[in-house]
């Protein structure tokens, strides 16, 4: 680990790639922030990468089970755990590598968050099929339900700062 | 023996060991227990617990100071318990060892049978033990120390090798400061901790194995098996819930409290003489011999009454105090419901942070101490809904064989039956995180995360044309932040002048395999993608001893100029 990797989660989440996905840690509770900020910063770049979750956990997206998903992590995790890499100059690759399956994992083991993140590959792939536009749809209703009340929120509480950067935001969207 | 000496290090000395060192050899299993010790080693086929000369598995986890050559557990023994307990002895060192004298588990420890002082002012207590009518002050480390250089020496002795690298089993509840001084005191021993593992984790390595055995005997398909592992010594009580699969066990998640049987003896001692305290106040020398007798005819009562339903205690303590009393378990229960509540707390909110069902749990495992009173069963199953625990794993014996599993898998030992195809996936037992907005306590890594992890989050400014902010990293589940342990603090400087709230700070966390901590802040104006000032790497815990002192002085000193708000960003 040093600066340089920072350096690159520092500029992706600078991004604004997903404000979906940002906008939904504020209505969760705080400890869903931060899973999620991580998340989204890692789903762009994997995404950015031409992998994503299934890939990366070699699972069908159209119909993995969570049987599949969570074997495959399993013998996945047997191959890359820092635990059991003997050499240590791997160590801190194998790390990187467990860090990204887990949070493939998390995200795919979840239903709700599995469902997210096929809307948000679907939209990734620029809306191949009918089905993406209707996710987007439901995306964009989801999103409009936060802003009302995200609104009403920062009205309540948030600094002025904060709530001036999430108008300029939602300006940039519409 | 020809055994070479070998002394134990200044505790002032640094450590300085890298934790990459070429792995030479099995590491060995460590079971410190507050009351208990036990060494295994992988033995090539099996995990093999190793015996001292007197032919016992576990040792009793005490330093007796006798004039110039401490002796402990490993290689000496009493006549008879009570004189263990005549103020030349230390014992207690896990629950004593990275506390300070304001922790209230240093205070319930003032009536040991040895000295334990406090001042309440937040720096190391004063631990001493009386030799030929002298206190001789010594620190929790440095007994440790002592007695595992006896564990050290009986291993070397056993094996025929030197012995180095070990895994050793920690309670949930301890935060990353007792885990360095746990550390340190295996240091100041020779020795080099390869893995520290919370108890209940190295029980579910050894589950996972059976399992993993059983499943390919009966050619089983091997299904996911999720087992609620209950731990409980004389000092903590720890719960793990782990789902398991092909020998991979995945800690869901973990909950721990400083809770065990040193306080069910604590609160029988009190409700046979209620003002103990007083009696005990002045640590003379009779009031230690006194004290002593009263422990250990308590502890007597405690261990009959997990096989009898009552037990009649009939103690002279001198001074004309004599108790001859007849105690029945009910009542043993009843002075001891807060102890008991807090286990079921415990289970409940551990399989609450595991989203798991209880109906959903296949195997409960009851192991520690604790675990042969009957009520302690009783509430693990009644909340588990189960009729039996677990059969397959010696209560006593579990965590010290998971470790050693772990020691033989760590250090890179393969075995040709696949006996030690087996990895354990933890998962952060307190959350680490920052003070930020006001006097909160802000969560980097949530409790209960995977590792290795890494997280970041965003921070901000909360006064225009601030140029520097404190980062106090802390660590615990309490909601203000000096309701946690500090870990340490930095300074970010050169922050670009601008309003408040436009400078976006990073803060990111990383836990690598071999749990080290470091924590990462870096800078970035809006519009930029490159930090504004080089990036800090800091690695925790930094602070050491009178670390309670430090937020505060950096309170007195700093108060909110320098203070940070979690970043909203859409």
């Amino acid at each position: 680990m040093n600066a340089s990797s920072l350096t690159s989660s520092l500029s992706i989440s600078n991004s604004k790639q997903l404000p979906q996905l940002s906008s939904k840690q504020q209505r969760s509770c705080q400890v869903h922030f931060k899973t999620i900020s991580c998340r989204a910063t890692k789903l762009v770049e994997e995404t950015k990468n031409g992998s994503n979750f299934y890939k990366m956990l070699s699972v069908n997206p159209k119909n993995a089970t969570m049987e599949e998903i969570k074997r495959s992590y399993r013998s996945m995790a047997l191959q890359y755990h820092p635990d059991v890499c003997h050499d240590p100059s791997m160590k801190e690759e194998s790390t990187k590598i467990f860090v990204r399956l887990n949070a493939a994992y998390e995200t795919l083991s979840n239903p709700m968050l599995r469902e997210q993140y096929d809307s948000e590959l679907g939209l990734k792939n620029n809306m191949m099929n009918m089905n993406n536009i209707v996710n987007q749809e439901i995306w964009r209703s989801r999103w409009q339900e936060q802003v009302v009340e995200l609104k009403k929120r920062s009205s309540k509480r948030m600094g002025q700062k904060g709530s001036r950067m999430r108008t300029q935001n939602m300006k940039d969207r519409n | 023996m020809g055994e070479p000496a070998y002394t134990v290090a200044s505790d002032s000395e640094t450590t300085g060991e890298e934790k990459t060192l070429p792995l030479p050899e099995i590491a060995i299993g460590i079971d410190i227990g507050t009351s208990q010790c036990s060494v295994a080693v992988w033995n090539g086929s099996q995990v093999e617990l190793l015996k001292n000369k007197r032919n016992q598995k576990l040792m009793k986890s005490f330093v007796t100071f006798k004039d110039e050559s401490p002796s402990g557990g490993v290689t000496s023994q009493f006549s008879h318990e009570h004189e263990m307990l005549s103020g030349d002895t230390i014992f207690n060192m896990k629950r004593l060892i990275g506390r300070v004298d304001t922790d209230p588990v240093v205070h319930a420890s003032k009536n040991l049978p040895f000295l334990v002082q406090t001042l309440d002012i937040g720096v190391r207590p004063f631990i001493a033990a009386l030799v030929n009518n002298v206190w001789r002050s010594t620190t929790p480390e440095e007994v440790l120390a002592m007695f595992l250089v006896e564990l050290r020496l009986m291993t070397e002795s056993h094996l025929k090798r030197p012995i180095r690298n070990v895994v050793l089993t920690v309670p949930v509840s301890f935060s990353r400061f007792q885990l360095t001084r746990l550390e340190r005191a295996c240091a100041m021993a020779g020795l080099h901790v390869l893995r520290l593992m919370p108890e209940p984790t190295a029980v579910a390595l050894l589950y996972g194995q059976q399992q993993q055995k059983a499943s390919q005997e009966t050619m089983g398909s091997g299904s996911e098996k999720i087992a609620l592992i209950f731990n409980m010594g004389a000092g903590y009580c720890d719960v793990a819930v782990t789902a398991t699969a092909g020998g991979v066990s995945q800690i869901k998640a973990l909950a721990g409290n400083t809770i065990g049987g040193e306080d069910l003896l604590q609160n029988m001692m009190r409700h046979l003489i209620p003002d103990s305290e007083n009696i005990f106040k002045r640590h003379g020398v009779e009031e230690i011999k006194s004290m002593a007798l009263l422990r250990v005819a308590t502890q007597d009562a405690i261990h009959q009454l997990s096989t009898q339903t009552s037990v009649q205690v009939d103690v002279d303590l001198g001074d004309g105090v004599k108790i001859c009393k007849v105690v029945d378990r009910a009542e043993f229960e009843e002075v001891n419901k807060e102890v008991f509540e807090k286990c079921e707390s415990l289970i409940i909110q551990c399989l609450h942070d595991a989203k798991v069902d209880v109906e959903d749990v296949n195997d409960v495992i009851v192991v520690g101490g604790c675990s042969y009173i009957p009520r302690v069963k009783n509430l693990v199953s009644k909340i588990c809904k189960v009729t039996e625990v677990y059969k397959g794993i010696n209560p006593l014996e579990g965590a010290v064989c998971g470790a050693a599993m772990e020691g033989a898998v760590a250090s890179g030992i393969i075995d040709p039956f696949g006996n030690l195809d087996l990895l354990t996936i933890q998962a952060t037992p307190l959350a680490i995180g920052i003070r930020a907005d006001g006097n909160k306590f802000v969560p980097v890594i949530p409790r209960n995360t995977t590792m290795p992890a890494r997280k970041d989050l965003l921070f901000t400014t909360i006064h225009d044309n601030q140029t520097e902010a404190l980062i106090l990293v802390y660590e615990g589940e309490g909601k203000k932040a000096e309701e946690n342990h500090l870990l340490g603090y930095f300074k970010i400087m050169g922050i670009p002048t601008a309003p408040k709230g436009v400078p976006e700070i990073n803060v990111c966390m990383d836990i690598d395999a071999a749990n080290v901590l470091r924590v990462l802040a870096g800078v970035v104006m809006p519009g930029s993608r490159t930090p504004a000032v080089p990036v800090m790497e800091v690695r925790m815990p930094m602070v050491d001893d009178g670390h309670g002192w430090c937020a505060e002085a950096l309170n007195r000193t700093y108060g909110a100029t320098m203070d940070l708000v979690t970043l909203k960003k859409a």
